[in-house]
């Protein structure tokens, strides 16, 4: 036995290893079926799926992928939360010393603005996906509504995010943004309040947009895709086969 | 020859107050005594479904897993190399008193915004998003038609629908980022350049 196996072994037999996952590696049927429903992260999954369900070209993974870059923009998120204020004083110099100073500050800035346009782009094309497929029929009339709501907040999540470096891009384009907020019959005047803390983008849009985007949005979102998710395995798994 | 088999495991029931039982009582088995417990309750016409075993089915590991991991990876890999490569744009400080030569809205909001330049803002800043989201939400209670239909072929009256409404989506957006050049003038992209930034 050579000396890595040797130490895979003992790390594999050691007690912290088994009170974490339990059973050994799965290498068949029975101990596969384990390792999906006695994990947390795994059992959103059944154990097991339908054959045309697995396959890349009923789903295109758009569902999945969106879920993953949600992941994704959480934790660079949280990076960049690290070195940023959201206030009109602060805010575009921050993200000029997170570009400049910070390590992998840039590439992490990056990486958020990227994955989060791909997602907004994902989102619709999953949408595209589930209505082409009659994937939004009984039983999973809900989960379409659960969706769109999804697809509403993904939105604002980055419309929020967008204002956030404060620089000309992100003021202007918030602001023709929320101009349509503005001429919605009745209640304009409100929902421009409500939307931008004043009649025009500020320090306190800044910092609601920031609220909103950290927090609100995220949080909500998680929520939903929870039930997402859930609903999935509840409605009978994925749809089809076609 | 004695059993070998170690004996039943025992559990302690305890004896429902005889003056408390009910018919549904006298009917019930303690629950050590089944070897089933209740997970659902199934109504009579969708029992069949539940017997009908699917066996079209896979393990989720390795099969399923191993596809989401390699997705993941794919799009873990095209994310570092966007980052590395592309850097997001950045302008200079916001500035409320100079409104630039090109203003947009984000890019899933352009076509709203060129909506703007057709209708009554009205119409184009409240209506249309009002519509099309409620409309969305809508759709599974719209299309009652035949549930089992699923191919596109079946349902040619809402995938032509949908497509119509796609397409007109898809091309007010193209062309508020590619048409639209400064004080969101009419412009020809091969000829003016591109005035958009993601
Ligand atoms: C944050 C956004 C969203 C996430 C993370 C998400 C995630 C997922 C995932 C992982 C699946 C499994 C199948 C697949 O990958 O295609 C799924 C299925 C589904 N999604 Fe979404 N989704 C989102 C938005 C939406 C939207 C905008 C809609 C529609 C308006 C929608 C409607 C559905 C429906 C009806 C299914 C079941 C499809 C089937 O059974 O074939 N979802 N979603």
């Amino acid at each position: 036995m050579s000396f890595l196996e040797r130490v895979d072994q003992s790390i594999r037999r050691s007690p912290v290893f088994r009170s974490i996952f339990r059973n050994p590696y799965p290498n068949d049927e029975r101990s596969r079926a384990y390792a999906v429903m006695n994990n947390v992260f795994l059992h959103l999954h059944p154990v097991r799926v339908r054959q045309h369900a697995v396959k890349f070209a009923y789903t295109f993974c758009l569902g999945g992928l969106s879920f993953f870059l949600f992941l994704v923009l959480t934790v660079t998120g949280v990076y960049l939360m690290f070195f940023y204020a959201p206030t009109a004083n602060q805010a575009y110099t921050d993200i000029l010393r997170i570009q400049s100073e910070v390590p992998f500050g840039l590439l992490t800035r990056n990486i958020h603005r990227w994955a989060a346009h791909l997602m907004v782009f994902f989102v619709f094309l999953h949408m595209m996906r589930v209505f082409y497929h009659g994937a939004y029929k009984p039983p999973r009339e809900f989960n379409w509504v659960v969706g769109v709501v999804l697809l509403f907040l993904t939105l604002f999540l980055s419309f929020t995010g967008y204002l956030l470096p404060w620089d000309q891009i992100a003021y202007w384009a918030i602001t023709i943004g929320s101009n349509m907020a503005g001429y919605a019959p009745l209640f304009n005047t409100p929902s421009k309040i409500l939307l931008l803390a004043g009649l025009e983008v500020s320090g306190n849009t800044l910092l609601r947009f920031y609220v909103l985007h950290i927090m609100v949005f995220p949080l909500v979102g998680a929520i939903f895709m929870a039930v997402h998710f859930w609903r999935i395995r509840k409605d009978g798994g994925i749809s089809g086969p076609l | 020859m004695t059993d070998t088999k170690s004996p039943p495991e025992r559990r302690v029931v305890l004896p429902v107050d005889p003056t408390r039982r009910t018919e549904i009582d006298k009917q019930r088995v303690p629950m050590s005594a089944r070897p089933y417990r209740l997970l659902a309750l199934v109504k009579q016409d969708a029992v069949v479904r539940v017997q009908k075993e699917p066996d079209d089915t896979v393990m989720t590991w390795p099969h399923l897993l191993a596809i989401e991991f390699l997705a993941a990876a794919a799009m873990s890999v095209f994310l570092l190399f966007m980052g590395l490569i592309v850097n997001a744009p950045l302008e200079e400080l916001a500035n409320p008193n100079v409104t630039p030569e090109v203003a947009k809205a984000p890019w899933y909001f352009l076509g709203l915004q060129e909506l703007l330049a057709y209708f009554h803002p009205t119409v184009a800043g409240a209506l249309v998003p009002a519509f099309v989201l409620v409309g969305a939400a809508l759709i599974p209670f719209v299309d009652r038609a035949n549930p089992a239909a699923v191919r596109p072929s079946e349902r040619k009256t809402a995938v032509v629908l949908f497509t119509l409404f796609c397409g007109l989506g898809l091309m007010v957006t193209f062309i508020g980022i590619f048409f639209r050049g400064p004080g969101y003038s009419f412009i020809l992209p091969w000829v003016d350049g591109f005035f958009f930034t993601l």
